[in-house]
């Protein structure tokens, strides 16, 4: 028998020879869903590596000393720490810009001083510390920071590329394990790459003194210090983002599964009568499965290698997009360079034939429970199929039920867990709404039907319809899942977008913002006040303070007149504080989520001493307006009243917002930047020019409103240019499985078709009719994905959004999307059925004719 | 608004030191002699016998670094006891290092270094050895006002050597700038772990010069050194160990030594003495393995000779008065009568050392074995007892330094 399996195989597979369309589909299908999916695990695997390698730093924290009153720090003041015995090393940081316009991140250190690790313990001579200390020095980059060199890798070793002031990097040496976009070589070599007109003796001012975390138990007189441990792990922020496009990804591979059951459905129904007769013939069930295993598997390698190679194009033209978002949301550097471990490989062929597997296991169980004696029939799906609708509707109701058990357990859980079950519930809404539309359209279908008992044409088409409902229904769930997370993300997208512009309009008050030396703002403070032109001085000032204790009165507002014990906690949490001048100018728009009592009394008790914080903390410790809040300062810990809660987008720490000139009595915080309010009319580049002459400010001190709204917004379109195109390929691939369902049974419309045109309906209206069938199903589909739609929509901005990033967003629905999604849906399904119609309409009578024939 | 935070802030970077210290580009030359002494030094000055030092005139300038020669030391060693009488003993050590010959230093821009120091520090009792090591970087060129202006450094008037918190400078109290009367403070670690010393140092007696005029030769071939001590120090002061703070006093002797080429390359290590007689004498003896003789060879020498031969020895002896006479390699027999396992080396703890032309015949022995180094360059280095060869009669104490083991 096993040497009959080549001639089975090759009779089976000779079913594509005369249905090449199948055949291309299928590829399609399988191509399509593992470019996506695979696409995604390259961007994910490149950026994971790119965290990991940050990760490596991370382990091994800095704490970091600054000077209380803001100033830099000295050359002198890091001998004077090293001379007090503390084990503290400087450091340099600047950005250096290469001929293509790429900034990369240029690092000085110490080696000498850095780690208590013994450099020079491994080398047992110093002569390779040496080369790292001493002219030419060395330019330690990781491989896939090249690129924005101009140097190919193995050009590499000891190039000395040209920056864009035309300076030169000391030679490279490859240091794999640097994160990407960064530059690490000596600090003497970083200090003269550094200088400029504007800072000549680059090196005598350094950007922070470091110590290994916990070395110092208390910052020296004069200093403050910053633990490393932050508020916010960025291996957090980053995570949600990359189950987003993991989520995004899976779908695809569904949507694209879909397609592949479509056709393998179709591919065996075709060969039913081939099987048959094989096994007729005395070819075993077995050899028979056997074969149709090969051939599945073929087709698997194929399309899956083939969407695997795809993948790795998509997510090269991606990965810009991608490395630029997160570096710019969550300042995690990620390499532009696709770096794929062997598994990644293995892995994306895996899940490519286990999904393969998954769609063509109950074709190959049909296959081999075939009956022999059973005559063909083309309508062996249609069989049970009522049967089915039942268990697609109980199964529907189970996972509903799973959905609303996440919901209820995510109710109690606190606020700002379970990314993972807010994602889960978001599928189970999706996978329980797909499995309930063929049974709610199958009950449309029998209701019209029964509405349309005396026009028989109608009537006739509604139970086509019918009929054919049992090959559509796959397609039309893979349109309505695909519809309807296209409406939720855009949705998602677009309501973000409008937030955070608005919040930006009402954060960005001043036309002109100042960011000069800490030292120089009394004096500017001063003179801006001379000035006749400008109307409000907004100074910020920035610290950061730890959260020891949380009080909050009791929640029932009945007892306050008896003496309500109240709720007390404690914490060790590290926040940061933000000192901002509460003027009349920034006060109305400032936006509040949450006061004890109303605004203008919020912004009184704020100008008084209270503290508003963001949404984030608030979330993360379950704060609302009126508890006190302990939070500890130079002179002693400070109790303050929490007055209300802001909107802080995009923020990922917890901040505290106190009045400026309240930050710098109890806190002693630098002055970190200050917003000029001018009055109409007034002449802003005069004043600009003014104070830069007058102070001396570097051409960067200055930066006006606009400017800065530019750059927040081009940072955030860059964000959602991913998610817009997987969402929109998502969408094409769902379009795909609609079209293949579709082609692949226009032969068998004609089938039907025909007898209707033998007995004097126009070929023509058939056509319409044909069209009128689908065009109405995608319909009914489409509208049932605008709910679904918004039910995402709101998972994603209510749970999904304040479980990664801690801050809820507003739930926006766009009419247009809405409209454009319907659209969509209509158009899909119109240009699918259009070619099988067209076709039909171009049919000569006497194909039409022996169609009936073959009745 | 709230742009991005930057991720700069901890970019770290032990990781790139593994990448220093992974990489494996090492001249092949550094391994000539021990730690790179015996390198070739082109470019640099040398030492020779032409630079005789002169007492007093050349002082105190010559306390201050040598940065045109490739190599130089500050090497203080104590023999000390504490109120309870138990031993204890102590180094501190600070070393200059040229980076490049005097040609090829960089502009002193902010940061760029010429000469990179390390500085070593140990107290040793009973079977103790706390050890401590640290780095630092200086531009030779750069203006030195005060110590804030480098992280390590030598002034001279007062006198200072430091790095970081490790120092070495003249007395605040007697308001004294010539070289009499020092401090040294050098602590490390924390809490329980910590270890250290504040002492002070007064000199009993004059600087002595090595060799002849203070060169001294390190090798046949006429290598050496300059090389002077003040081998009289009287030193009181506390010491901190396992947290404990107990007050100590005892001896110290300084070595100041530098040099271009230490070793000849064929030189492996080296044994190094310096003895406190309990008559007042003071001895210093050395013997570089390898290197002694002048490669023309001699015809009739027995290879047993040959081998003696190839060690250089040379010593000094100094009466209490300080004045001092140079012994030549003939003069000095070193012969390890034991050695003791240490750091998985067999290191020779016992010696017998004759010097005929003093009557010296006298055995020397470390007590304790456990005087490791473990820093970046490992030697050993620790207290020894000396006693009379015939009667065993103590007759001082010393430290003993042995390299390339």
């Amino acid at each position: 028998m096993i040497k009959a399996l080549p001639t089975v195989l090759a009779t089976l597979l000779a079913h594509y020879r005369r249905h090449p369309g199948q055949l291309a589909m299928l590829l399609l299908g399988l191509w399509v869903a593992s470019a996506l999916w695979s696409g995604i695990q390259a961007i994910n695997a490149t950026a994971r590596d790119s965290y990991a390698r940050a990760d490596a730093l991370f382990d091994t924290r800095l704490d970091q000393l600054e000077r209380r009153d803001g100033a830099p720090l000295t050359r002198a003041d890091y001998h004077a720490l090293r001379q007090a015995g503390l084990p503290v090393s400087p450091m340099l940081e600047g950005e250096v810009v290469t001929q293509d316009g790429t900034k990369l991140t240029l690092i000085g250190i110490d080696p000498l001083t850095l780690s208590s690790d013994n450099p020079l313990a491994q080398a047992d001579t110093s002569a390779s510390l040496t080369h790292f200390l001493t002219p030419p020095w060395q330019t330690r980059v990781a491989p896939d920071t090249l690129a924005a060199l101009g140097i190919k890798r193995e050009n590499a070793p000891g190039a000395t590329p040209r920056l864009a002031n035309g300076k030169t990097l000391p030679p490279l040496i490859l240091t794999p394990a640097l994160p990407p976009n960064t530059l690490l070589m000596d600090i003497a070599a970083a200090a003269q790459l550094l200088a400029n007109s504007e800072a000549p003796a680059s090196g005598e001012q350094i950007t922070r003194i470091v110590t290994a975390a916990g070395a110092l138990s208390e910052p020296p007189v004069g200093l403050t210090l910053t633990r490393a441990s932050s508020p916010a792990s960025p291996g957090q922020l980053t995570e949600s983002f990359h189950l987003n496009l993991t989520a995004l990804g899976l779908l695809a591979l569904v949507v694209g599964l879909f397609i592949v059951q479509a056709a393998l459905g179709l591919a065996l129904e075709q060969r039913l009568g081939m099987l048959r007769t094989l096994r007729v013939l005395g070819v075993s069930g077995r050899s028979l499965i056997v074969a149709l295993s090969i051939e599945l598997l073929l087709l698997g390698l194929i399309g899956a290698l083939a969407g695997i190679a795809s993948g790795v194009w998509l997510a090269r033209r991606l990965l810009p997009d991608v490395a630029a978002t997160l570096g710019s949301l969550y300042g995690a550097g990620v390499g532009q360079e696709l770096n794929l471990p062997w598994h990644y490989w293995a892995g994306g062929l895996a899940v490519s034939f286990a999904g393969l597997l998954l769609a063509g296991g109950g074709v190959l169980w049909r296959a081999a429970h075939l009956n022999l004696l059973e005559l063909g029939q083309m309508q062996a799906w249609r069989n049970g199929y009522h049967r089915q609708l039942t268990f697609m509707g109980i199964g529907g109701a189970l996972v509903l039920s799973i959905a609303f058990a996440l919901y209820s357990w995510l109710h109690v859980q606190p606020p700002g867990d379970g990314l993972v079950a807010g994602f889960g519930l978001i599928a189970a809404l999706l996978l329980a709404s797909a499995l309930w539309l063929p049974p709610f359209l199958a009950m449309v279908i029998k209701g019209l039907t029964h509405l349309a008992r005396r026009r028989p044409l109608i009537h006739w088409a509604l139970a086509d319809m019918q009929l054919q409902l049992p090959r559509l229904s796959l397609a039309m769930m893979a349109l309505l899942v695909a519809l309807a997370t296209n409406l939720g993300v855009s949705s998602m997208v677009g309501g973000f977008r409008l937030t955070f512009l608005d919040w930006l309009d009402q954060r960005l008050v001043a036309p002109l913002y100042l960011n000069a030396p800490s030292t120089q703002y009394d004096d500017i403070d001063a003179w801006l006040a001379e000035r006749p032109e400008v109307s409000e001085r907004l100074l910020t000032r920035r610290s950061e303070s730890t959260l020891l204790a949380i009080n909050s009165p009791s929640n029932s507002p009945s007892n306050n007149a008896s003496n309500s014990p109240s709720e007390s906690r404690s914490t060790t949490l590290l926040v940061e504080l933000y000192g901002i001048t509460p003027g009349a100018s920034l006060t109305p728009h400032w936006p509040l989520l949450a006061t004890i009592k109303d605004r203008p009394s919020a912004w009184a008790a704020f100008d008084e001493g209270a503290v508003f914080v963001n949404e984030q903390l608030a979330t993360a410790e379950g704060l609302s307006p009126g508890d006190r809040l302990t939070l500890s300062a130079p002179n002693g810990n400070i109790t303050v009243l929490l007055a209300a809660l802001y909107p802080d987008y995009g923020n990922p720490s917890g901040q505290v917002l106190m009045a400026s000139h309240q930050l710098a009595a109890r806190f002693q915080a630098p002055a970190n930047s200050m917003g000029v309010v001018v009055h109409d009319n007034a002449n802003v580049d005069a004043l600009r020019d003014a104070l830069t002459t007058r102070f001396g400010l570097s051409s960067d001190a200055l930066s006006n409103q606009g400017e800065i709204k530019r750059i927040a917004t081009e940072i955030f379109e860059r964000t959602f240019t991913i998610t817009r195109a997987l969402n929109v390929l998502t969408l094409a691939v769902a379009a795909l499985a609609l079209l293949a369902t579709l082609l692949a049974q226009a032969r068998s419309r004609r089938q039907q078709l025909a007898p209707l045109w033998a007995l004097g309906v126009p070929r023509a209206q058939l056509a319409w009719l044909n069209l009128a069938q689908l065009g109405g199903a995608a319909l009914l589909t489409g509208l049932l994905a605008i709910p679904l739609g918004i039910v995402i929509t709101w998972g994603l901005v209510a749970i999904i959004n304040v479980a990664a990033f801690g801050w809820r967003l507003p739930l926006y629905v766009f009419p247009w999307e809405i409209a454009l999604t319907l659209a969509t849906a209509v158009s899909v399904a119109l240009l699918a059925a259009a070619i099988p119609a067209l076709r039909f309409w171009r049919a000569s009578p006497r194909a039409l004719l022996s169609e009936e024939a073959h009745q | 608004m709230k742009l991005p935070r930057l991720l700069l802030r901890s970019i770290v970077l032990t990781l790139a030191l593994g990448g220093l210290s992974g990489c494996s580009d090492d001249n092949p030359a550094d391994s000539a002699g021990f730690a790179g002494l015996g390198q070739d030094a082109e470019g640099f000055q040398h030492a020779q016998p032409d630079q005789a030092l002169t007492l007093p005139d050349d002082f105190p300038q010559q306390h201050a670094a040598h940065p045109d020669y490739r190599i130089e030391w500050w090497y203080l060693t104590a023999n000390l006891k504490d109120a309870a009488g138990e031993p204890l003993g102590l180094q501190w050590t600070l070393f200059r290092q040229a980076l490049m010959p005097p040609s090829e230093r960089p502009a002193p821009t902010p940061w760029a270094a010429d000469q990179l120091w390390m500085a070593h520090m140990a107290i040793s009792q009973g079977e103790q050895h706390q050890v401590a090591e640290r780095f630092g970087r200086s531009h030779s060129q750069a203006p030195l006002k005060t110590p804030q202006d480098n992280q390590a450094g030598v002034m001279i008037s007062p006198f200072h050597a430091w790095l970081d918190d490790w120092q070495l400078k003249a007395n605040e109290e007697t308001d004294s700038t010539d070289f009499n009367s020092l401090t040294l403070t050098a602590y490390s670690g924390e809490g329980d772990a910590r270890f250290g010393y504040r002492l002070k140092l007064t000199a009993e007696g004059p600087l002595v010069l090595h060799g002849v005029e203070g060169f001294s030769q390190k090798a046949a071939n006429g290598q050496g050194s300059m090389y002077y001590s003040q081998p009289f120090w009287r030193i009181t002061g506390e010491v901190t160990l396992n947290g404990d703070t107990k007050t100590v006093n005892g001896r110290g002797w300084l070595d100041r030594e530098w040099s271009s080429q230490l070793l000849d390359a064929r030189q492996s290590g080296w044994d190094w003495f310096s003895i406190h007689l309990n008559d007042g004498h003071k001895l210093m003896a050395f013997q570089l393995r390898g290197g002694g003789s002048d490669g023309s060879g001699g015809g009739d020498n027995s290879s047993a000779d040959r081998q003696r031969n190839a060690d250089y020895r040379s010593g000094t002896w100094i009466t209490p008065q300080g004045d001092a006479t140079p012994l030549a390699t003939g003069e000095i027999t070193l012969t390890p009568l034991a050695t003791s396992a240490v750091a998985g080396r067999d290191v020779p703890t016992r010696w017998r050392l004759e010097i005929p032309s003093v009557e010296i015949d006298i055995n020397i022995e470390a007590p304790h074995a456990n005087r490791w180094m473990t820093t970046s360059v490992p030697y050993w280095e620790g207290e020894v007892h000396v006693s009379d060869r015939a009667s065993g009669e103590p007759l001082g104490e010393g430290y003993l330094e042995m390299t390339g083991y």
